[in-house]
């Protein structure tokens, strides 16, 4: 007879069968490891702790960029929902919109072929803006400025500052040139402005203003410049 | 052979007993039925039925639970047919969408359509259900999937129609009228199990999966 498991606590059961073998099995989760905390899903639990009413109010914040309000709508709660679902709204805009834009421009509307690359790119572009370039420019102010802020506030703030393009995108498939132009224009100023405001004071207090007001700039140029060169391109047809 | 198992819900374990019985007949022992809590199946019978009873098997339950999810009413069966989740439907719908739009005639690059649904849709039920159970909502991780999967069938139903016809205000209403009925029967199984002032936070993102599925199901 082998013994599985060393509980002894099956008995009151009443499984005692004289004549015959028993296996005692026991099964146990193991315990988990704590070496990678930040790779296990329980430790997002945090990031989603928020109602509707927090992403309303946040939302409302950015895109009243002007002021320094978001400190005092996020508190100690950053959230990682507005930046995923943010973006991800961004890219089916960009997807579908883009697309849209050039079938209005299109004469010849039987022969219109969809370019599927657009979602491919607008992932990378868009996942990159909302993720990747807030996490370095969070690691370096954290641990190189040692700034108070933490990594996920950045991309906590980053995210929600996508939200004006959520709109201006929609308004971009109006396939004017100078409409296109007009509303990015605007998106990319509240978008900025919404960032530059609410790191303003780590900003002076460091005096490290052009260290990260410069990258802030450049990157979110590069990005209504990617929206309107690739997405929202309008070929017109050259009539003479 | 008898195998009896308990959950403790304490420490998330399971404890149970197993007799074994010298196994003088083996030809007896086959046909032994062992009562096994959890499930329903009968380990002995299935073993020698014919692959098209357990075929015949498998449709009439992806049958019960499609009728589940898509006739959204609120009764305990419904809940009760949900509960014993399954991937077979899901699979079953999501590649005949990824066949039904790669095969069309409009596009240029069929392989990379099947590739970019069948990604979709898997990618997308996995983040729509982590987003449920990270804000807190009490939802099963493979039975929202499940659920996310099988509303993917008026869709299907969809893009197949749409291939017959080539009114495209034709297609958009139907196209549109399918993605309502994807998102209601979704929307009316989930919305229970999160708290309510979450409620939209849970339930937009499976709006915009279902979106992006319709989106590709019309201009395919």
């Amino acid at each position: 007879m082998q013994n599985f498991g060393s509980n002894n606590d099956l008995d009151e059961k009443g499984h005692v069968m004289t004549d015959q073998p028993k296996i005692k099995v026991k099964f146990e989760p193991k315990p988990k490891p704590s070496t990678c905390p930040i790779c296990t899903v329980e430790y997002y639990q945090q990031f989603f702790d928020i109602e509707q009413r927090d992403v309303y109010m946040r939302i409302r914040c950015s895109l009243l960029s002007w002021k320094p309000e978001f400190y005092q709508c996020v508190g100690k709660n950053p959230d990682l929902w507005g930046p995923l679902w943010i973006s991800t709204t961004i890219i089916f805009i960009l997807f579908a919109g883009g697309n849209l834009s050039r079938f209005l421009l299109e004469e010849d509307k039987r022969h219109f072929k969809y370019e599927y690359n657009y979602m491919y790119v607008a992932v990378l572009v868009v996942y990159a803006m909302a993720f990747i370039i807030p996490i370095i420019l969070g690691v370096i102010m954290k641990y190189i400025l040692k700034s108070e802020l933490g990594v996920f506030e950045i991309v906590c703030m980053y995210g929600y500052s996508l939200s004006v393009y959520m709109f201006v995108l929609i308004l971009c498939i109006i396939p004017y040139n100078e409409a296109q132009w007009f509303f990015l224009m605007c998106g990319l100023a509240n978008s900025t402005i919404f960032l530059l405001v609410n790191l303003w004071d780590f900003m002076k207090k460091n005096k490290q203003t052009t260290l990260i007001a410069v990258p802030i700039i450049s990157f979110n140029v590069a990005l209504i410049l990617c929206f309107k060169f690739y997405f929202f391109r309008l070929i017109y047809a050259v009539d003479d | 052979m008898e195998f009896e198992v308990q959950e403790n819900q304490a420490n998330n374990s399971i404890q149970g007993v197993i007799n074994l019985q010298p196994q003088v007949n083996q030809v007896q022992a086959q046909q032994q039925e062992i009562p096994i809590k959890q499930t329903d199946l009968q380990v002995s019978s299935t073993l020698e039925e014919s692959v098209a009873v357990t075929l015949l098997r498998d449709l009439r339950q992806i049958g019960v639970k499609l009728r589940c999810v898509l006739v959204p009413t609120m009764s305990t069966n419904n809940a009760r047919e949900l509960r014993n989740w399954d991937l077979w439907g899901p699979l079953v719908f999501c590649l005949m969408l990824a066949l039904t739009l790669s095969m069309s005639g409009n596009n240029d690059d069929g392989p990379g359509i099947f590739a970019t649904i069948f990604v979709l849709i898997w990618v997308g039920s996995f983040v729509v259900t982590l987003n449920a159970q990270l804000l807190g909502g009490k939802v099963s991780f493979f039975q929202s999937v499940c659920v996310l999967g099988y509303c993917v069938f008026p869709i299907n139903l969809g893009a197949l129609f749409t291939l017959f016809f080539s009114f495209f205000y034709l297609k958009m209403l139907l196209v549109i009228g399918c993605f309502m009925w994807s998102t209601y029967s979704a929307v009316g199984f989930l919305k229970l199990l999160i708290p309510e002032q979450k409620r939209i936070l849970a339930l937009y993102p499976v709006i915009l999966f279902y979106l992006f599925l319709s989106w590709f199901a019309l201009i395919v």
